[in-house]
């Protein structure tokens, strides 16, 4: 790697590294910026985008896009909760199966990893672009949503089941000690596994992933599978956090997850990214809305900011791959 | 082959043994389900019938005297609202509970209007006819505390049906008897949102009130 490329890679932490050192200077938030408290927040706000980001990124290295994420969080905390607090009732046998955490926690995950599968199955099998199959996945799975809740919150879930969003381990939120365990987790299987290798071949070039033999379809519902999971998981941190499952959960939330991906320095066209760079793509998203809000920026505002921020990212992206070439 | 099963047969093992001692679910009888499911729902309505007379009736002599609040109110509201107010963690209004008597000096299908203070013919407090909504009786006299209820929807059941009991047992009788000259002798609640226009009659949800 020359020292262009390691620029290139470093981008990220010098843009973070920039914004962290602007905000401990300047004078309307140096008192509060860098405090234990602020820090701590601003980690527990990215912990939700962060578990959705990881699966965006796979299914972006693939040469992808998953839309649906923001509203498979939705359903996977709904899932969960609704197990949880209400049971599942069978009626033709006569007997109701009631739900303890943890059975709740695998169901939700299995939930999002369920409605992921679907998403694979249908970029792969009926060969429509990612983009509509998970489009169409946002609408199912607000729907599936609304009506394993009618539509209305599912509340008072009890101290054992926030204990993962609202708990917290040697001062650090359990919704960051596993944020970033699942970071850790896909960096390695992500770098270090055959699978996670694939995906890299499959997005950079797919026709010579398959004339390499590899199953490219097997390896995108892998991909789509694990990101329908990942967002069951941000699915319960959210409820877990909120003592609530909303339906309407995880609006948008899809686009803060792949503008964490893409400031982090993953090509949209696949191949080419990491895990890592989105930890600090969500990072620099979590900085700056934090840094908005102490310097007093009207939300109006904030939005577009953040969108400027994206085109930068890309832009800065596209002006040295083409310098490469 | 039996090799390669082994590892496959620890990890079971384990697996069976981790949901032995931390089990995913359990299968109840659907009735006895729905049985505990009932006990254990919070029921509003019989909730706020228990707490309107064993709690509620026997407090009201606690209430702050309207001959003392009203003028304290005019005196100094900030002062007033400092020594008799409560409110509901951060929030802006806030709630009085006081008990008087006044003479009606006007009755409509909204309210009845009170003058408290000897010879006063101004409206220094009104009593309300007709649907209630708001938080006064459940906020006004401190017997309940949010914390108790972490599903804020039944605290605000709580609000919802005292206000109903209100409405069939306090006011179908006021509207009957209330003449303008009758006396009022009366105790309850009242919410302050905006001072503006709150305090000046002061706007009381009555709890007990009684024609003379």
């Amino acid at each position: 790697m020359n020292s262009k490329e390691m620029l290139k890679r470093l981008q990220p932490l010098i843009a973070l590294a920039a914004m962290v050192i602007a905000l401990s200077v300047i004078p309307e938030t140096h008192s509060t910026f860098l405090t234990f408290s602020n820090v701590r927040n601003i980690l527990l706000q990215i912990s939700v985008n962060l578990s959705l980001s990881i699966g965006m990124t796979l299914v972006i290295l693939t040469g992808g896009i998953d839309l649906s994420v923001g509203a498979i969080l939705a359903f996977g905390g709904a899932f969960a909760a609704g197990l949880f607090k209400n049971g599942l009732s069978l009626s033709l046998f006569g007997v109701q199966v009631q739900f303890t955490v943890l059975g709740a926690v695998i169901a939700g995950i299995l939930a999002g990893a369920t409605l992921g599968l679907h998403n694979g199955l249908v970029i792969t099998r009926l060969r429509l672009p990612p983009f509509v199959a998970t489009l169409a996945m946002l609408c199912i799975a607000r729907c599936f949503a609304m009506l394993w809740t009618n539509g209305h919150p599912v509340s008072a879930l009890g101290e054992h089941f926030d204990f993962m969003g609202a708990g917290s381990f040697i001062g650090i939120p359990m919704a960051v000690w596993i944020s970033v365990a699942l970071a850790i987790l896909f960096q390695i299987f992500s770098k270090r596994t055959p699978l996670g290798r694939y995906i890299y071949a499959v997005g950079g070039s797919e026709k010579a992933a398959k004339f390499a033999g590899l199953n490219v379809n097997n390896i995108k519902l892998w991909v789509y599978t694990l990101a329908g999971a990942l967002a069951g998981v941000a699915g319960l941190i959210q409820t877990a956090r909120l003592d609530t499952a909303e339906p309407n959960a995880g609006l948008g939330y899809e686009l803060d997850s792949i503008a964490a991906v893409v400031i982090g320095g993953t090509s949209l066209s696949g191949g080419r990214g990491s895990i890592f760079g989105t930890i600090l793509g969500c990072l620099i998203i979590g900085v700056l809305n934090n840094g908005l809000v102490l310097l007093g920026v009207s939300p109006f505002w904030q939005l577009g900011i953040k969108g400027y921020v994206i085109i930068a990212a890309v832009a800065i992206d596209n002006l040295s791959s083409r310098k490469k070439e | 082959m039996m090799r390669r099963a082994i590892p496959f047969i620890v990890l079971i093992g384990l697996a069976g043994g981790i949901l032995w001692f931390f089990p995913l679910f359990s299968v109840v009888p659907l009735k006895r389900a729905q049985e505990e499911k009932a006990a254990a729902t919070f029921n509003p309505q019989k909730f706020a019938e228990t707490f309107w007379t064993d709690k509620l009736l026997p407090y009201l002599d606690k209430a702050v005297p309207a001959e003392t609040l009203l003028p304290a109110i005019q005196h100094d509201p900030a002062d007033a609202k400092k020594r008799f107010a409560r409110s509901l963690g951060m929030s802006d209004s806030y709630t009085y509970f006081l008990s008087g008597t006044g003479r009606v000096i006007a009755v409509s299908d909204d309210e009845i209007s009170l003058a408290i203070t000897a010879g006063s013919t101004n409206a220094e407090v009104s009593l309300p006819m007709g649907m209630l909504f708001g938080n006064a009786i459940r906020d006004g006299t401190g017997l309940l505390d949010v914390n108790a209820y972490p599903n804020s929807q039944d605290f605000n059941n709580i609000a919802n049906e005292l206000n109903h009991l209100v409405e069939t047992r306090v006011l179908p009788g006021l509207k009957e008897r209330a003449t303008v000259g009758a006396t009022i002798h009366f105790a309850g609640c009242a919410e302050v949102d905006d001072e503006s226009t709150d305090l000046k009659p002061l706007h009381v949800v009555p709890i007990q009130a009684e024609v003379k």
